[in-house]
């Protein structure tokens, strides 16, 4: 009785919601079952385990699936509540292992007594017998038929003819039931057979990983043992490079200091590697036999699916130990640089973090699919129309005056006495018979076509492939092939997706000193501008290493001693070497040793104090050596131990990043460098010149297009220092609100726009002094000018969306020959900024206010009314000025330039409409100093405000919200993580080749799903007409036309060869037209081939074909058809009139072809060749239990007429002229773009291979061989990720500390982490891993 | 590698080395599948192409429309409509009345011979306003039944016209024979009697597949409501050419059935009697009957339709191929003209 309600009572008072909350702001995915409370593991006893695992309290509300059954007994027994507890458990199990097994514990759940007690148990031993296995397929045996179907149902198309088939059952359809089954069976078992192989090989991946071992301690020896056994609590050996198996907690490795490195990428893509360190107290527990005697209990959250947070304690005799992320090494990672790790299991199979994250990427549809389903709509009212049209015709015609007919009460349908309901019934008669006009197989076809042209042409495409990153472009989806032809607005970031995110140490600016000589290549471009000329040449020579690309020798060895500030230069030197969180690697000599950063910015920071003298060579968890030269005087070199008593992480809100050392002598510094606006929050009031100054320079730089970061230092008095660190080790060991606490103790952001959030309770950031700043340059990839100009000729506007300052980002988007062209001179520019000098004003007057007394956040508001207005005032006279340019002739273009602060107000609802009406009349718009949020925002603005198709691009974690809200995301692999590409429907390596995806693949892929489209409208209503033109002549008695099999026959067989290939084959230009012709993209912005109007055109054409074939058909088969005097029936006129069709739709499909391959002619003849085969067949045979043998023999008797043969040439001739005359008219006198090019080039050849084998070195200008060579300089591949003021997607070794809290991301990191390419056993020994270069 | 390389053409070729031997290379292979560089032939419907495709057509269709044109002029064809006629005038008001009745149906026509007509000379009857695709007529019969003697009792689908009220099945059941159309014609020349070769009507294929020739016909026309004609119940169904015939349904409500042949040639202005059993109601559905005698050509039978179709088509396609020749001509477009681009015509339009 103390079970359940007494424990829940105890742990922590504080409600357990509150906890998720604050740890969980962004779910996705379906809820987890969160059991409130902690989980306890007892490691090293497994008997122990299996009773504590259900001892879980508070469970009343069970989850099932998306069912959630109430389980509430008025009196819980003991039993009855481990009960709860087992199916609590049980169901977290079920709700992953497939539906089976969740029915059959609903089932279970039902029941009643004893018998349900013992189920549960055998459950229950079902459940620790699965232990670590998993399994991420969507179906087993029992339920793959019933959900598998259950999924294509859910197919409007699929469940109408679902409805039909079971209509054709019934005595009221004209047609026997095989018409519809066949093709619905057809079409579904191709979906099915793909999902069941698709679901084959998740099946068979898991089973490799499920049998993969591992080492288990068992008795005193490790004990190789199969992932599924393992079990919670059991105590693991994993050897270098192999795969943690399960969520481990790390005790111990062969590495001093018990740390380990870790390498993320099945988990993110990350391939930098983190540091992971063990508790000191478990150490040595290394060897087995030291680690048999290791007996401990865990105490930590239930699983969640949150891979960036976790909070436990490990109690070991009775002493607590705080366990953070650092200890936890997740599943689906692996182990490097490390002989092993030894870890105890806490989390096994579905309950790892990486497994609970698993979910579906939500899958967007195209446009032109929503379009589509308005069309099939359209359709089933065109169908109504004539089902209602017939049975009206019916209810008139029926008249016991046809004595023939024998009209009478017997049959309902046939009773002239209830003209009402024979009405009805003829409806759904009619119905059956004109089903074909719903295209059943355009949405299995369209599937196909889609998916074999992004696995096979976007993802081989060469033109798209880079060779220097090893990197071919990547369609994550086949759903938006043709969204790619149609895009409008692209979104783009700019670091690392407009630039290369190689960066390098450019400038400096020390105690009010600039150093640094280089002209940054936005520099060059703007003195272009201007007409001055550079020689660019020579800046190429000056970079001498990666990251270090400055060039002043007031600084250079030694030399700054003799600086007029050399104290400040030697304070900047070592926050330079001392404030980061890089790893180094190899030798511990300056010309060998690499850095593993969490970003190039730093990087490249650490490698400028290197190349200064301070060479940071070795880093422990609590010490940082750095071997200093010339420190006391010129020419001494001496190795310096710091040790690192704080380290406070990036994050990109808090846009800094603190280190507190000790040196050697006792001195306690706080070393501190980020962004230039919350440095300057924090400075120390006093020496004005210096901050006036470096703020110039700051300014300066950033109209130079460099990225700039300030740094600042301040000597804590230990004191103060220890005060601090208390209260920051107590928020530290919080097993609850731990983040909460730390960011409290850290300092809270002052830009929050949250006022609320504005409670400093004690800060360490703070009376800081300023040494100086630092500049970085970060060079535009190649090709993206071209690019840009290319894209806009297209007709699609670019907003640049970044977090980078507004004069770096105006001098990046400036026309020039170097920097990207996307404003230029003669373009009328809106500046929107914060940085205006009254905003300042006001700005200073709240921040003074509010930091002298806290509590008065009345200026806060003051501040954002004042700015709301502001922004308001300032876009209504741009709107109005725009307004009067548009009016205007000859009106120069509109650029729109904005930073995030105006941008935050200028989003507002009431504001929104003003700034979309005014933003979509310039052509471009730079965004700059925006959050990730801002640029989603942004992104759905015009996505939904202007109802535009939008892309959005991006290299890194914060351009994820912005790729997830655009039509098409498309991620920028190789520089930054992989976090984008994760998030992304496409992925390219480049941004240039943008052009080869948009203009050559979305725009093929428009033209021909346009044409699929329109052809399977086409065809399917012309022969569905003809059917309802003979309903006319029946008495409206839904008498078919045709024979069932070639009803049934005709979408599946006849006719879908062709369009798939003209859906994969045709090209109206070639793609090296395509791109010099941009504008030909427009007709896919305009939408110009799938608008009403061509489908009106299309619908026109098949009435009227379809009457050609029916009637002349009809016409010239009344009389005597041969010499011997004999007449046709009915079913040879049918099969006359089918052969007519299927011969004229066939050729229809060859006329709209742009290119004709020998797959066209193939497929083409091939589909009217086996229709003959088929008749021959089918008539030529008398089935002795055939229903009807009306067929027999009918081809025979056509084919012994002349009229046969006349009629085959003159219908289809007939019924194609319409179209033939219509096509030389339209291309005569209203041609497209896109057939003027054709006739422009229709003398050449498609030269395009040629260069395609030489990927195009050839025709490169100057420039771009420069750039190029750039490229081509060693080391070149940085495999970090976030820019420095991006969060890192990944927390790394130093971030508990600081206590970040990352948001969730939505990429399906299970999904990768089990589909890994091959399995690789921890087993099989491994030369140790260098860190790949290139 | 060592630190920097800056002339061009080193880096090229440092590239062109890098990737040859680079392993895990995930350079995608080429092939002109995936590359989209399968040759291709472009067709352009140039002015050329329309101009020659529309000769090229009216070249063709036009002699085969004459050509079918004349093969349908050569045919003779009578036309006797007689469903009023053949009423004698007092039963014109009630004609469903007079059919119904058990009053002598005899009725004499007499056909003037407009030009020769060659043997073998074709009677078809031509009945108006019947529906034989009608869905419930068309269902209403059981091929099993007619094919083979073993199935006599496979009658579902011929309801009503399924069983007797005994229960015994009838054979040829359904709708379609049991409303076999039963007017009779006999012909005379100079009183002399023309005969009728009512052997060789029906499609071989019917004759030797779908009808069998053990099948007898049991219990037709038994019932109290008599549709038309009544079998020979000694010979097989194979045998039943009427019944074959009228069984092929037809499909349009307007249609003719091949009655017989008449093996000689008739001359011009020649009269021929026609002794006529008027039994087939089609009053009570106003519905026409009339008798047709036709010669046929190497074509088939008097159908001008194919002929017209194929010169409207040949001669529209020449009328046209004339016009887009004289535009072409008078006011040629040049091909791939860039002032037609969208984009040229906006910045000079604007």
């Amino acid at each position: 009785m103390a079970g359940w309600r007494g424990s829940r009572g105890g742990g922590d008072g504080t409600p357990s919601d509150d906890r998720i909350a604050s740890s969980q702001t962004v779910r996705l995915g379906k809820v987890q079952p969160q059991a409130p409370g902690h989980r306890t593991v007892f490691c090293n006893d497994r008997e122990a385990n299996s009773l504590a695992k259900y001892k879980i309290m508070g469970v009343v509300n069970l989850f099932m699936g998306k069912r959630k059954i109430r389980y509430i007994h008025s009196e819980v027994n003991h039993i009855e509540s481990q009960m709860i507890a087992w199916v609590h458990d049980i169901e977290v199990v079920a709700s992953w292992s497939g539906d089976s097994l969740q029915w059959l514990l609903l089932w279970i759940v039902g029941l009643k007594g004893a018998l349900r007690y013992h189920l549960l148990g055998f459950l229950l031993w079902l459940r620790t017998s699965e232990g670590n296995s998993v399994s991420t397929t969507k179906y087993d045996v029992f339920t793959f038929l019933p959900k598998g179907l259950f999924e294509q149902f859910r197919r409007v198309a699929n469940l109408y003819f679902l409805m039909i088939s079971i209509l054709s059952c019934t005595p009221v359809s004209p047609v026997s039931p095989i018409t519809n089954v066949l093709p619905l069976s057809l079409v579904l078992l191709v979906s099915l057979v793909k999902e069941a192989w698709e679901d084959w090989k998740r099946f068979q991946n898991d089973m490799s990983i499920n049998n993969s071992n591992v080492e288990v301690l068992q008795d005193w020896n490790w004990v190789p043992t199969p992932w599924k056994k393992l079990q919670v609590g059991d105590i693991i050996r994993v050897n270098q490079d192999g795969f943690f198996p399960a969520d481990l907690m790390f005790l111990a490795s062969t590495n001093p200091d018990g740390v380990c490195y870790v390498e993320t990428a099945n988990l993110d893509g990350e391939t930098n590697l983190k540091i992971r360190k063990a508790p000191e107290r478990t150490w040595d527990f290394v060897s087995p036999d030291k680690v048999s005697e290791f007996k401990g209990e865990v105490q930590c959250e239930q699983p969640n699916n949150s891979l960036y947070t976790f909070t436990g304690n490990l109690i070991i005799d009775k002493q607590i130990l705080p366990l953070s992320p650092n200890q936890l090494l997740l599943r689906g990672c692996s182990l490097r640089n490390t002989e092993y790790i030894v870890g105890a299991v806490i989390f096994t199979g579905h309950e790892t973090k990486v497994m609970m994250n698993s979910m579906k990427i939500p899958s967007k549809r195209s446009t032109l699919e929503k379009k589509l389903d308005k069309l099939i709509l359209a359709l089933f009212t065109v169908l109504f129309c004539m089902c209602l049209l017939g049975s009206i015709g019916s209810g008139v015609f029926i008249n016991s005056k046809y004595h023939y007919l024998r009209f009478d009460t017997s049959e309902a349908q046939f009773d002239p006495d209830h003209r009402f309901v024979v009405a009805i019934l003829t409806f759904f008669t009619l119905i059956t018979l004109y089903s074909p006009i719903i295209p059943i197989s355009l949405y299995v076809s369209v599937e196909m076509i889609k998916f074999i042209q992004s696995t096979q042409f976007i993802n081989n495409d060469l033109r798209m492939y880079h060779a220097e990153s090893n990197t071919p472009a990547l369609a994550r989806t086949s759903n938006l092939n043709e969204e790619l032809g149609q895009v409008e607005y692209i979104f783009s970031d700019k670091t690392g997706t407009l630039t290369r995110n190689l960066m390098e140490f450019f400038k400096c600016s020390i105690g009010g000193e600039v150093y640094g000589t280089g002209v940054s290549e936005t520099e060059i471009g703007a003195a272009q501008r201007t007409g001055v000329k550079v020689d660019a040449q020579k800046r190429s020579s000056a970079a001498s290493e990666r990251g270090f690309n400055f060039d002043d020798a007031r600084l250079m060895r030694g030399a700054w001693r003799n600086e007029p500030n050399p104290d400040c230069c030697k304070e900047f030197f070592r926050c330079l070497a001392i404030c980061h969180t890089v790893l180094p690697e190899g030798d511990e000599s300056p010309e060998r040793i690499r850095y593993q950063a969490a970003s190039p910015d730093e990087a490249a920071l650490v490698v400028a104090a290197k190349n200064f003298g301070f060479f940071f060579y070795r880093r422990t968890p609590t010490m940082i050596y750095v071997r200093e030269s010339h420190v006391d005087k010129m020419g001494k070199v001496q190795d310096v131990p710091y040790e690192i008593l704080n380290v406070l992480e990036f994050n990109s809100t808090r846009k800094r990043q603190s280190v507190v050392c000790r040196y050697p002598d006792g001195r306690l510094v706080l070393y501190c460098k980020g962004a230039d606006t919350v440095i300057y929050e924090r400075l120390v009031d006093g020496n004005p010149d210096l901050k006036r100054m470096s703020r110039e320079h700051l300014e300066q730089f950033g109209a130079s297009g460099l990225r700039t970061l300030c740094l600042a230092y301040k000597n804590l008095k230990p004191d103060v220092y220890e005060s601090w660190n208390e209260k920051y080790i107590h928020a530290k060991s919080a097993l609850r609100d731990r983040e909460k606490k730390l960011d409290e103790v850290s300092g809270h952001q002052y830009s929050q726009p949250n006022i609320k959030k504005f409670q400093v309770a004690e800060q360490i950031e703070k009376d800081l002094i300023l040494i100086g700043c630092t500049a970085i340059e970060d060079k535009l990839q190649e090709g993206v000018p071209a690019c840009i100009e290319t894209l806009s000729r297209a007709g699609i506007k670019i907003w640049v969306l970044t977090g980078d300052k507004m004069e770096t980002a105006i001098n990046i988007a400036y026309g020039s020959e170097v920097a990207c062209k996307l404003i230029n001179n003669g373009m009328k520019q809106f500046v929107i900024s914060s940085e205006t000098e009254a905003i300042r004003e006001v700005e200073d007057k709240a921040c003074h206010t509010s930091r002298r007394c806290f509590s008065h956040l009345g200026d806060q508001i003051e501040l954002a009314r004042y700015m709301k207005e502001l922004v308001k005032n300032e876009l209504k006279s741009c709107h109005e000025e725009a307004q009067k340019f548009l009016h205007m002739d000859s009106a120069p273009k509109l650029a729109l330039i904005i930073d995030g602060k105006c941008l935050m107000y200028a989003l507002d609802p009431s504001l929104r409409g003003m700034l979309l009406n005014f933003s979509l009349n310039c052509t471009a718009v730079v965004c700059c100093r925006v959050s990730p949020l801002q640029k989603a925002q942004v992104t759905s603005l015009v996505k939904k405000g202007a109802n535009k198709i939008t892309l959005s691009i991006g290299d890194g974690a914060n351009d994820v919200s912005m790729i997830q809200a655009a039509h098409v995301g498309v991620g920028i692999s190789g520089q930054e993580g992989m976090q984008a590409v994760m998030a992304s429907d496409f992925a390219i390596a480049q941004f240039r080749f943008l052009t080869d995806l948009l203009l050559v693949h979305g725009r093929w892929s428009y033209h021909r799903i346009c044409k699929v489209v329109t052809y399977f409208f086409y065809k399917n209503l012309t022969f569905t007409l003809t059917q309802f033109w003979f309903t006319f002549e029946t008495g409206f008695s839904g008498q078919r036309l045709y024979d069932d099999w070639f009803q049934s026959l005709y979408n599946v067989i006849f006719t879908a060869l062709p369009v798939i290939i003209i859906g994969l084959f045709d090209k109206d230009v070639s793609a090296n037209l395509s791109k010099k012709y941009p504008e030909l993209y427009k007709e896919g912005i305009r939408n110009a081939f799938f608008k009403w109007r061509v489908v009106a055109t299309w619908a026109f054409f098949a009435i009227y074909q379809s009457l050609v074939l029916y009637y002349f058909v009809v016409a010239s088969s009344k009389r005597a058809i041969n010499s011997s005097g004999k007449l046709f029936g009915l079913w040879d006129v049918s099969t006359m009139a089918f052969t007519c069709v299927i011969v004229t739709v066939n050729l229809r499909l060859l006329m709209m072809c742009n290119t004709l391959t020998r797959w066209h002619h193939i497929s083409v003849g091939g589909s009217i060749l086996f229709w003959f085969i088929f008749v021959f067949i089918y008539s030529g045979v008398a089935l002795p239990n055939k229903e009807q043998e009306n067929i027999y023999f009918v081809i025979y008797v056509l084919m012994s007429t002349i009229y046969f043969y006349l009629t085959l040439i003159l219908v289809p001739v007939a019924a194609l002229f319409c179209d033939f005359l219509y096509m030389g008219v339209q291309r005569w006198f209203f041609p497209y773009d896109y057939q003027i090019v054709q006739e422009i080039h229709r003398h050449e050849a498609d030269t395009s291979r040629i260069g395609l084998l030489e990927v195009g070195q050839s025709q490169l200008t100057p420039d771009e061989v420069r750039s190029y060579a750039i490229m081509q300089l060693p080391g070149e591949k940085s495999r970090h990720t976030g820019f420095a003021f991006d969060s890192p997607g990944y927390e790394s070794f130093f971030a508990s500390q600081a206590g970040v809290f990352v948001p969730q991301k939505a990429w399906d990191v299970a999904r990768r982490a089990s589909m890994r390419s091959k399995p690789k056993t921890p087993r099989t020994p491994r030369t140790p891993r260098t860190p790949q270069r290139n | 590698m060592n630190a920097s390389n800056p002339s061009s053409s080193a880096a090229g070729a440092g590239s062109a080395d890098s990737t040859a031997p680079r392993r895990n290379s995930k350079r995608p292979k080429y092939s002109r599948f995936t590359q989209q560089e399968l040759p291709a032939c472009k067709p352009i419907l140039t002015p050329k192409w329309v101009i020659g495709t529309f000769l090229l057509v009216s070249v063709i269709f036009i002699p085969i429309g004459v050509v079918s044109l004349f093969a349908s002029q050569d045919v003779v064809e009578i036309v006797d409509r007689y469903e009023t006629d053949c009423i004698p005038e007092p039963s014109r008001n009630d004609k469903v009345g007079f059919i119904q009745s058990n009053q002598s149906k005899t009725c004499q026509r007499t056909l003037r011979i407009p030009k020769h007509m060659k043997q073998p000379i074709y009677v078809y009857y031509q009945l108006d306003n019947f529906y034989q695709n009608h869905r419930r007529y068309v269902k209403s019969r059981s091929d099993q039944q007619l094919r083979n003697n073993g199935s006599l009792q496979e009658t579902d689908a011929c309801k009503p016209e399924d069983t007797t009220p005994g229960g015994a099945p009838i054979v040829p059941c359904g709708l379609i024979a049991w409303s076999l159309f039963n007017d009779t014609y006999d012909f005379t020349r100079n009183n002399q009697i023309l005969n009728v070769n009512k052997r060789g009507i029906s499609w071989k294929s019917d004759r030797e597949h779908k009808f069998g020739k053990d099948v007898f016909p049991r219990n037709f026309q038994n019932g109290t409501l008599k549709g038309g004609a009544t079998l020979n119940p000694n010979l097989t169904l194979s045998e039943q050419e009427d019944l074959i015939v009228w069984m092929r349904t037809a499909a349009l409500p307007t249609f003719r059935k091949l009655y017989g042949k008449i093996e000689v040639d008739l001359q011009r202005d020649e009269l021929i009697n026609v002794t006529l059993e008027n039994n087939y109601n089609t009053y009570s559905f106003g519905g026409k009957k009339k008798l047709v005698l036709s010669t046929t050509s190497w074509l088939g039978g008097k159908n001008d339709f194919v002929g017209i179709a194929y010169l409207t088509v040949g001669g529209l396609c020449f009328f046209l191929a004339l016009v887009f020749l004289l535009i072409y001509l008078i006011k040629p477009r040049q091909l791939g003209d860039p002032s037609y681009l969208s984009w040229n015509r906006n910045s000079s339009g604007h």
